[in-house]
């Protein structure tokens, strides 16, 4: 198991060689540094749900959920208020995910949220942690 | 501290187990807010939301309509006889567009209609007294072998048809087989 405390969420953004603070640091093999960081436990996680094929079904389950309730037509309405305030050609998709990501987060139903949460550790049961 | 006293609680693995469920939830919910948001994007950009447009003008319109009420020159009072509404119309207190009716073939005003209809149709007292009136007479003129159509002391002859048409007895015609059939 990692030694790291685990909640420990490693920076996963910039390849090994951009971490380095000082370029007159002598030059360490990249190999040994990947070894040295062990997966944490949501990396295993997700790579579990992937490789299963789970982690696509909850994606459509909560997806098809979302669009029942009216969630999608909600955030797609913002979009379309958003570019008319913008303007169509200066859009881009970066904007539309900051418009709509808390809206988005603070508005799914609770019986969805609980729906998926339950599925979801189903699976961590069945996957034996 | 809400983690220990969290920890003391619950066992370490359930909240772990509720931790990575809300993470995974999290992660599906911003990976479908990305697809949204990307597929408004290309609609925004490739101009497929007809709609856009017509929008703006709705909104602009509608700020306007709302500026004209607030205006106090638009009050009833100073405009006299007419109302102006929201888009700055008048209209008169009876509605006069004219057309006829479908009943007696009238040429009939439209605010005036609905009064005309009850007598018409044989609504109102006194259409219903016309009514009770010719359907007996008619009735007591078929019995002795008279035929309807020729009874008519009141004014609209459109009405007597109408009425001898749901008249039991003169519709006995169509009913071959003997039963009187409720209109």
């Amino acid at each position: 198991m990692s030694t790291k405390p685990l909640f420990h969420k490693t920076n996963k953004s910039l390849p090994g060689k951009f971490r380095r603070a000082s370029i007159k640091r002598p030059p360490t093999p990249d190999a040994e540094e990947e070894q040295d960081r062990e997966p944490t436990l949501q990396e295993i996680i997700n790579i579990k749900l992937i490789e299963s094929g789970e982690k696509e079904k909850l994606k459509e389950l909560l997806r098809e959920r979302l669009i029942e309730c009216g969630w999608r037509d909600e955030m797609k309405t913002l979009c379309r208020a958003f570019t008319r305030k913008k303007g169509r050609e200066n859009v881009t998709v970066d904007d539309l995910v900051h418009v709509i990501t808390p809206k988005g987060r603070a508005s799914v139903p609770d019986s969805v949220k609980a729906e998926l949460l339950q599925r979801i550790r189903a699976f961590l049961q069945t996957a034996a942690l | 501290n809400m983690f220990f006293v969290t920890l003391v609680k619950f066992p370490m693995s359930i909240v772990v187990c509720v931790q990575l469920a809300l993470h995974v939830f999290g992660d599906l919910l911003d990976s479908i807010t990305v697809d949204v948001a990307s597929e408004c994007h290309r609609i925004a950009r490739l101009g497929l939301e007809r709609n856009l447009d017509e929008e703006e003008e709705e909104l602009r319109l509608s700020a306007q309509a709302r500026a004209r009420i607030a205006d106090p020159s638009n009050n009833v009072e100073a405009n006299g006889k007419y109302v102006v509404d929201i888009f700055g119309q008048t209209h008169p207190p009876v509605a006069n567009e004219i057309f006829d009716c479908m009943n007696c073939g009238r040429s009939i005003m439209a605010g005036r209609f609905a009064p005309h209809l009850e007598k018409c149709m044989g609504k109102g007292r006194k259409a219903r007294l016309k009514a009770t009136r010719s359907s007996t007479a008619a009735q007591n003129r078929y019995s002795r072998g008279s035929p309807v159509s020729t009874y008519s002391p009141y004014s609209s002859t459109a009405s007597i048809n109408r009425l001898s048409n749901g008249n039991p007895r003169a519709a006995t015609g169509e009913c071959s087989n003997g039963t009187v059939e409720e209109p």
